[in-house]
């Protein structure tokens, strides 16, 4: 499931390299192996990179996490709903939801296209469309979805150890178990549903790439796809509570990270379980919008914005 | 690709214009509550479907137009 294997975020200019030094203190402080390298070191991890001064944007150095790597997020996230459903949790795949029943500011049941349900608690913890489930309640988010796109090329055989990211070309890179190179950028510059690749897209990622690496320019394109990210004001997912009794939201999750999952469904369950908001995610409640108490952790995503 | 109908230039590629989103009307700062005004700065529609929003052709004419689109197919009219 997850395979370590060290992980770059390269600075291409002085105010990155700085902030890479800023970030690796910063983690070293929370006891997490990060350390700032400089190009000579970059290319003994990562041969095929062009480090020299002679590219577009020269690589200064780079923010290395060794303990970093790839995580299988469909196998993960398949392997919770299996526990869960060990555990005795239903779970109902191809329904949907058509209405949130609400009376005097209380849920009072949920209803699908295959039948309806009672409960006075629901969790909207949905991605793409989670502004349209929440309307279904009454609730409106400081939300809009943005299509993230991302390809992988044909497999080749193993040569790429590490994970390279790069904010100033945004651009992300690694090698599957499959060899396979996946790649994938920021997201798309305007708010769409739309699940389909577009050639710009394409054309914008691989002029990246091979700024970094040069010889992949003879490499082919297998497939393109892109998901849906929910985008917040401040780039932070929403969680807890909201104006309707018993309708709770863990949405806004955008391109904030798969890691930050698990914790944050436990301070979920904890919501739900005692009615209070833990103090972990007491900063993430919808109100901070209408308080103006916006969460400034932009960093936490691998491309910035 | 993307066609956006400009009304001075004829439809363009996408690539050429900003998009500006949906237009969300501005309350007047003198008289709007805490609570309107941050919902103006904020809160947005973020429809499936049929949508009227603002784009800005930054590589033509440089001038805002308003646009219908499709959330969902991207498929773009004249308003």
């Amino acid at each position: 499931m997850f395979s370590r294997r060290g992980h770059l975020t390269l600075a291409h200019n002085d105010s990155s390299l700085r902030t890479m030094r800023w970030r690796a203190e910063v983690n070293k402080a929370s006891g997490v192996d990060s350390e700032v390298i400089g190009p000579a070191d970059i290319k003994k991890l990562v041969p095929f990179m062009d480090t020299s001064e002679r590219a577009r944007y020269p690589i200064l150095g780079a923010l290395y996490h060794p303990p970093g790597g790839i995580i299988r997020h469909d196998a993960v996230v398949w392997g919770y709903a299996r526990a869960a459903d060990a555990m005795g949790v239903h779970v109902h795949q191809d329904t949907e939801l058509t209405g949130i029943d609400v009376e005097q500011g209380r849920v009072t049941g949920v209803r699908t296209n295959r039948g309806s349900i009672a409960t006075s608690v629901v969790v909207n913890c949905t991605a793409g469309w989670s502004t349209l489930v929440a309307n279904l309640a009454g609730v409106r988010l400081p939300i809009q979805t943005f299509p993230l796109q991302a390809a992988v090329t044909e497999p080749v055989r193993p040569f790429l150890d590490t994970v390279v990211v790069s904010g100033t070309l945004h651009v992300y890179v690694s090698q599957t178990d499959r060899g396979e190179l996946v790649f994938g950028a920021s997201v798309d510059p305007f708010a769409s549903y739309s699940t389909r690749g577009t050639l710009e897209f394409v054309e914008g990622l691989a002029g990246h790439v091979l700024q970094l690496m040069p010889s992949l320019s003879t490499l082919r394109l297998l497939r393109q796809w892109a998901g849906l990210c929910d985008m917040t004001p401040d780039f932070a997912p929403i969680m807890g509570h909201t104006e309707v009794d018993g309708f709770l939201v863990d949405v806004g999750w955008g391109t904030y990270g798969f890691k930050a999952g698990p914790v944050a469904g436990e301070a979920m369950a904890e919501c739900v379980a005692t009615g209070r908001t833990p103090e972990l995610i007491s900063a993430f409640g919808l109100r901070r919008f209408a308080d103006g108490s916006l969460v400034g952790e932009k960093g936490a995503a691998a491309v910035g914005h | 690709m993307i066609l956006i109908p400009c009304p001075w230039c004829g439809s363009r590629d996408a690539g050429e214009f900003a998009y500006g989103g949906e237009p969300t009307p501005r309350p007047d700062p003198r008289t709007a509550t805490r609570e309107q005004w941050r919902g103006y700065l904020y809160l947005r529609n973020n429809v499936a479907g049929w949508t009227t929003e603002r784009w800005y052709h930054r590589m033509g004419c440089r001038r805002y137009l308003t646009v219908q689109r499709n959330t969902v197919t991207n498929e773009v009219r004249q308003p």
